[in-house]
Parts: structure tokens; C-alpha cells; sequence
């Protein structure tokens, strides 16, 4: 087949190229992995009519349709326009008229702007989970008018409790819910469940005190799950009024440094989270020199250094009194091929504004 | 005499009895539930009457009010003691039919069984009137027509609120100065007929009957679905059952109080006896143990009535889904088995 197609293009534009040539597969975005089931619908009508008749779920919650002919795209671009609009534009309030906070005129005809800030991931949250902290997607879809449009790239995973079903630990900036909580030593009976659910289920902060019958706490270990409320017969553990979030930070995949994210935040408030992520955009560009390009955004805080991140990431921002912040983080990283990372000079990557 | 109060006649009507009394209603504690954001509904003293949740069954029962999770019963220094003070101030408290009548079965436990009277409940007891509320039949776990706890005449007045105001009924003559100026009206509760649950309890004619039941396989089912967390006896209205905790003040172990605290038969360290013998070993033993004693011992014993008055807190409450009209269903199925076998 002969065919001169902008594969990059096609991939800002959420369409990606398939092993057979001029077909490829879109990427729609459903912040929070959660959307009213009317849209499935729409989802089966453009499989059948331009895609292959197949979907699949998306690793980061995309509805994905592939088998889309590349002649077909302009159409499913057309036909997106609602979807897009409804779910982006008003549920989650984005200005589809800027790219990372600039102004630049989106035609609604056109289908995604850019790739570039992938679609958030989220758990259920407590819309259902019994565990859960938070509403996953509520927060999702905050977060959503932030990162998008922008070619920047993060992931961002948000779980709804500190079990981190969606892998919060695995993504560039991964949201977990938390509480704090209140101990009610009056409706307290001593029967020591929530202590040997916290054994059994979470750090064992928990311990009852066989002189007095109640329970004792290590506040400094506790992850804030919640498992004692769940367990507590008698209401004697009862949650603040507001959850509380912790960031977990530099988790990826990948050929070269798969590793684990390590803990950024904890005990942070949902401000705190807006107003941090806020500096996103601020950070990337200086980290690139202002050029925006598809770069992972975890190697973007490797080309900066965390602490260069943290001063960037925390300018203006107001932290609430409970929130702890990492004066450093050392991450553990696998080299998949050996010493990868040992290279000539000046094949090392650059930070911040380079001068000619 | 039934009267009519205007919206700010009944604050300003609350607000002169909290001048004698400390009122108590079901009040909604936010985000303090089980699982995040979702409420419980306690008994508490209210400062004001919109903090009265009127439309939904509380998670805790009223007996809260009469006998805390927590009591201090006495404090002692060396070789002196002194009871705990307790409540001084009268007691207002809203409760609907089956909470009163639940303070009758508390009453025959705590006051008079075995020829004793439990100060600590007597005097709470005394400083305790009730303001009846409305039921309009309650969620799908009440049977308290089944237990025959649908009705009372023990209140001090009944309430009734209405968009614009609220409708009283004063039985208690002490009430009635306070309602000299009040436009009177039609006014008498009604109780609650039908509800959307009904339970039957099993008979159980004789011990035989009783023993067979007792070492019937339907309690093993229990085994492996009852966590034996206690709540259900938590949040019933009429459970007793207590503990004592002598708590010392710091390092110095001639100082310090005895505690009264609430005690469930379905935690698995309850019937556990000094050398270290336990009666009730497993969490089928511990259920059989708090069904017969709610619908066959009580009765046994202080014969009226049934101790379970059909509040339904139980079922509303247990984590796991064991809802005690479904276990008295198959209470029922296997009596009848039992006498079927033994042709009685």
C-alpha cells in the first residue's frame, strides 16, 4: 500500500498505527474510567461502522476501536465531535480552546487535539468499593481540565485506597485516598478487631492495651486505609470530615527503568493535588526548554532531578497543615539491559533553558 | 390535649425545655459510617430540634442513652471508693414504639432480675421521659408488629412534624403548663399496623424440642458467614450484657476507676470462664446462643413477652448480610423438622 501518512499526527490526534498499513485503532478518553453506559452505544455503532466490529478495553481505561481505515478517519473524527464535547467539555469543564493553558482554537470536527496528557485511570472508588476513600472519578474528572489538551505527557492513576488496585505505584503520578481518623475511646468495647484487621489487612499500627481494653495507634505508620472503620462493630473509629490524598511519584513500566513510584505527598488535601498539578505544565516546559515533545513525563522528573521537580511542582502552593512532603526520593530501578544508564557524556539527556 | 405549634413555637418550646431537660433525639453524625461518606444516625443530645432525623431508622439504638457503651461506675483511691456521679439533669428523649418497649425488657434485666436493682441503670431509668415520635412502619428489616412492639401509651407526649410546625399530644401534666397559650388540635399518634416484614416466631413446646434445636445442623451455616464482630448485639435494642474494666491512673495501681463497658456474646472470648473453658466455641454456637435467648429464653423466663422487639438494627447493621428474620425463618423449618421427627 502506498500511502503518505503523518504517523505522528495521527498519533496526537489519539490514532494509532496498526501492523497492517493505513489502519489504525482510536483512543477515546473516559477520565476516571467511568462514563454513562449510554455512550457504549456509540462505542458498538463506530466499531461496526468504521472499525473492524471488535473493541477493546484500553490499558489506561480508553474505550480503544481498532481496525479504523485511515480514509474513514475524517468521518470518525466528525462523529466523535459529541463525545468529546459532552464528556471532556462539559463534564469535566476542559477549555478544548487551549494546549497546556495556551490558547490555541480546537475545531471540534478534528477529534482529539492532543495525546500527549493521557487519559487518567481510577478504581471504582467508593461510587461501589466498600474499601475506598474517595470518589475516584469526581477527582478524576477535576484533574482532567488541568492536564488536557496539552502535549505534555503524565499518566496519572487514582486509587481509591491505599490497597492501590489501579497502581498508583506504576504510573508518573499516582493519586491514592486517604483518612485520618478519630478514635472514640467512649464507644470503644475492646474486642480488638480493628487491630487484627490492621494486622492481617494493613501496617499494624493497631494494638489493643490489655491494661486498659483500648486501642493504641502508631500514627506514624498508619496508610489511612480505613480497614479499622470498616471493622469497628461500635462506630469507635469514625473518619475526618475530608479524605486526604497521598502522591505516589515516578512509578513506571518500560523497556529501560521499570521501578516503582515512591511516596511525594501524604496527607494532602484535594487542593493541595489541584494547585500541585497545576505546576505540571510550568515544570515540563522548563525541563524542555518550552519545545514540547512526547517524552514520558517520570523521565522528565529524571532530567530534572526530584528537587528541582519539588521546587517547580510546589511554587505557590499552599500545603495544608497535615501534609508531609519527601525532601528526597531514591528510587529503585531495574535495568533491564545492564548499565543501561552508564553513557557517553554528551549522549546525557539536558534540563532546563539550554543557551547557544 | 393534642395542640398545634407554629415552626418557631416549637424552637422556642425546645429551647424552654432544655432549660430543665437535656434532650436526646437520633442526630446524623456525617462520614462516620462503616465505609467513606456514609452517615450513622445516633442517639445524642440535640441543641436544636432540626437536628432530629425523623425519616430514617438510627444505626445505634436509644438505650444508649440509658446505658452509654462506657460507663464509669466507680472511682477508688487506695482503700476509699466513690460511685460515679452520673446524669443530674432530666432526660428528654425522642423514641419511637419499639425503642420504649425496648426499655421495658432493659428495665426487667437491669432492675429486679434476681431480686436486684442495677443503680446505675435505675437512675438514669428515673431521670428519663419520652417524647413519642411517628413511624410510618420503617425500612425493610422492622417486624416490631410481628413482636407486638408496634404500640405504647409510655410517653410523656407525642410529636407529630408538619411543614409549617408540629403537632403534640400531652399525656404528662408536667407538660402541660407549656402549652397554656397553644392553638389546640386533633392530635393522636398512630402506630404502625403492617410492616413490610413479618417474622414468626418458632414454638417450642418442650425441652426435648428445645435440645434437639439446639444440636440442629442449621447453626453451622453460621460457621463460615458470622465474623463474630459484635455488631448486631451493639446496635440492638434490648442486649445487656456488660463487662468490667478496672482502669489504673498512670503507674500508680492503687488509683484509678472501674469501668461498665458493653459487652456481645457473639465475640469469640465472651463465654470464656477462668482456667481457661470456653461454652461457646464457634460462631454457630454463639448465634444459636443470642437467637434463643432473644426468641425463647427471655420469654422462658420472665414469660409477657419476647426480648427482641423487631428494631431490625441487627440485620440493618451486620456487615456480612445475616439478616436475623431469614435465621428465624430457618429456626421455624427446623423445629418443624424436629417435631415432625419426634411426633409432637
Amino acid at each position: 500500500m502506498n500511502r503518505d501518512i503523518n504517523i505522528k499526527n495521527m498519533r496526537i490526534n489519539c490514532f494509532r498505527q496498526s501492523k497492517v498499513d493505513g489502519i489504525f485503532m482510536l483512543q477515546m478518553r473516559v477520565p476516571g474510567g467511568f462514563v454513562d453506559a449510554k455512550y457504549l452505544e456509540m462505542i458498538q455503532y463506530m466499531a461496526k461502522t468504521w472499525g473492524d466490529g471488535n473493541f477493546h478495553f484500553g490499558t489506561r481505561q480508553t474505550f480503544d476501536i481498532p481496525g479504523i481505515k485511515y480514509d474513514d478517519i475524517p468521518a470518525v473524527n466528525a462523529y466523535i465531535e459529541k463525545y468529546i464535547k459532552e464528556v471532556d467539555a462539559e463534564l469535566c469543564e476542559v477549555d478544548m480552546d487551549k494546549i497546556a493553558g495556551e490558547p490555541h482554537e480546537w475545531d471540534p470536527s478534528s477529534g482529539y487535539p492532543t495525546i500527549g496528557a493521557r487519559n487518567i485511570t481510577a478504581c471504582i472508588g467508593n461510587y461501589h468499593c466498600i474499601c475506598a476513600n474517595i470518589n475516584t472519578f469526581e477527582l478524576a474528572r477535576k484533574l482532567e481540565k488541568i492536564i488536557f489538551p496539552s502535549h505534555y505527557h503524565i499518566k496519572i492513576n487514582i486509587a481509591g485506597c491505599p490497597n492501590d488496585c489501579n497502581k498508583a505505584h506504576l504510573c508518573d503520578f499516582g493519586i491514592i485516598g486517604t483518612y485520618k481518623f478519630d478514635y472514640h475511646p467512649e464507644r470503644c468495647i475492646g474486642c480488638g478487631l480493628c487491630a487484627k484487621k490492621c494486622e492481617h489487612g494493613a501496617t499494624r499500627v493497631l494494638s489493643l492495651d490489655e491494661g486498659t481494653a483500648k486501642i493504641l495507634k502508631d500514627p506514624c505508620c498508619c496508610v489511612g486505609c480505613g480497614e479499622c472503620a470498616r471493622a469497628c462493630p461500635t462506630s469507635a473509629w469514625q473518619r475526618h470530615p475530608e479524605p486526604l490524598y497521598r502522591v505516589i511519584l515516578g512509578g513506571r513500566t518500560g523497556r529501560q527503568t521499570p521501578r516503582l513510584g515512591k511516596m511525594f505527598l501524604n496527607w494532602a488535601s484535594e487542593d493541595v493535588i489541584i494547585a500541585v498539578l497545576k505546576n505540571w505544565q510550568k515544570f515540563s516546559a522548563w525541563v524542555m526548554d518550552y519545545k514540547p515533545e512526547y517524552l514520558h513525563g517520570g523521565h522528565l522528573i529524571d532530567r530534572a532531578g526530584y528537587k528541582k521537580f519539588k521546587e517547580i511542582m510546589l511554587d505557590g502552593v499552599e500545603l495544608n497543615p497535615e501534609c508531609m512532603v519527601a525532601e528526597d526520593i531514591f528510587w529503585t530501578e531495574t535495568e533491564h539491559r545492564s548499565n543501561c544508564n552508564v553513557k557517553p557524556i554528551e549522549l546525557h539527556h539536558t534540563a532546563g533553558p539550554q543557551h547557544d | 390535649m393534642s395542640y398545634r405549634l407554629s415552626k418557631q413555637e416549637v424552637s422556642g418550646l425546645f429551647e424552654k425545655l432544655s432549660e430543665k431537660y437535656d434532650i436526646y433525639a437520633p442526630k446524623r453524625v456525617k462520614n462516620a459510617g462503616r465505609y467513606s461518606e456514609t452517615d450513622i444516625i445516633q442517639y445524642a443530645k440535640i441543641s436544636d430540634i432540626s437536628e432530629v432525623v425523623w425519616d430514617e431508622k438510627s444505626t445505634y439504638p436509644m438505650k444508649e442513652v440509658l446505658s452509654p457503651i462506657q460507663q464509669t461506675i466507680f472511682y477508688f483511691t487506695e482503700d476509699e471508693y466513690r460511685e460515679s456521679k452520673g446524669k443530674t439533669r432530666p432526660m428528654l428523649i425522642f423514641a419511637r414504639p419499639c425503642d420504649i418497649n425496648a426499655m421495658k425488657v432493659q428495665a426487667r434485666i437491669y432492675a429486679g432480675n434476681g431480686g436486684f436493682v442495677d443503680m446505675y441503670y435505675q437512675r438514669m431509668h428515673e431521670l428519663a421521659r419520652y417524647i413519642l415520635m411517628p413511624c410510618s412502619g420503617g425500612d425493610d428489616t422492622c417486624f416490631c408488629v410481628s413482636m407486638g412492639t408496634n404500640t405504647t401509651d409510655d410517653y410523656a407526649m407525642a410529636v407529630k412534624p408538619l411543614e409549617d410546625g408540629m403537632l403534640f399530644e400531652v399525656k404528662d401534666e408536667e407538660f402541660a403548663p407549656c402549652f397554656e397559650k397553644a392553638e389546640k388540635a386533633e392530635f393522636a399518634p398512630e402506630f404502625v399496623k403492617e410492616n413490610e416484614l413479618t417474622a414468626v416466631i418458632p414454638e417450642i413446646p418442650d425441652k426435648e424440642v428445645l435440645n434437639a434445636l439446639k444440636k440442629h445442623p442449621m447453626w453451622k451455616q453460621f460457621n463460615g458467614r458470622c465474623i463474630s464482630c459484635g455488631a448486631c448485639t451493639i446496635a440492638c435494642s434490648t442486649c445487656t450484657c456488660f463487662t468490667t474494666r478496672d482502669v489504673i491512673y498512670g503507674d500508680n495501681p492503687e488509683v484509678g476507676e472501674r469501668r461498665r463497658v458493653s459487652a456481645s456474646c457473639q465475640i469469640d472470648t465472651f463465654a470464656k470462664v477462668a482456667g481457661g473453658g470456653d461454652y461457646r466455641t464457634t460462631a454457630g454456637d454463639r448465634m444459636r446462643y443470642k437467637m434463643l435467648h432473644k426468641f425463647h429464653d427471655y420469654k422462658a423466663r420472665f414469660g409477657e413477652s419476647h426480648m427482641c422487639v423487631g428494631c431490625g438494627r441487627c440485620t440493618a447493621r451486620c456487615p456480612e448480610f445475616i439478616s436475623i428474620t431469614v435465621t428465624l425463618r430457618k429456626m421455624n423449618e427446623a423445629v418443624a423438622q424436629i417435631r415432625a421427627e419426634l411426633g409432637r
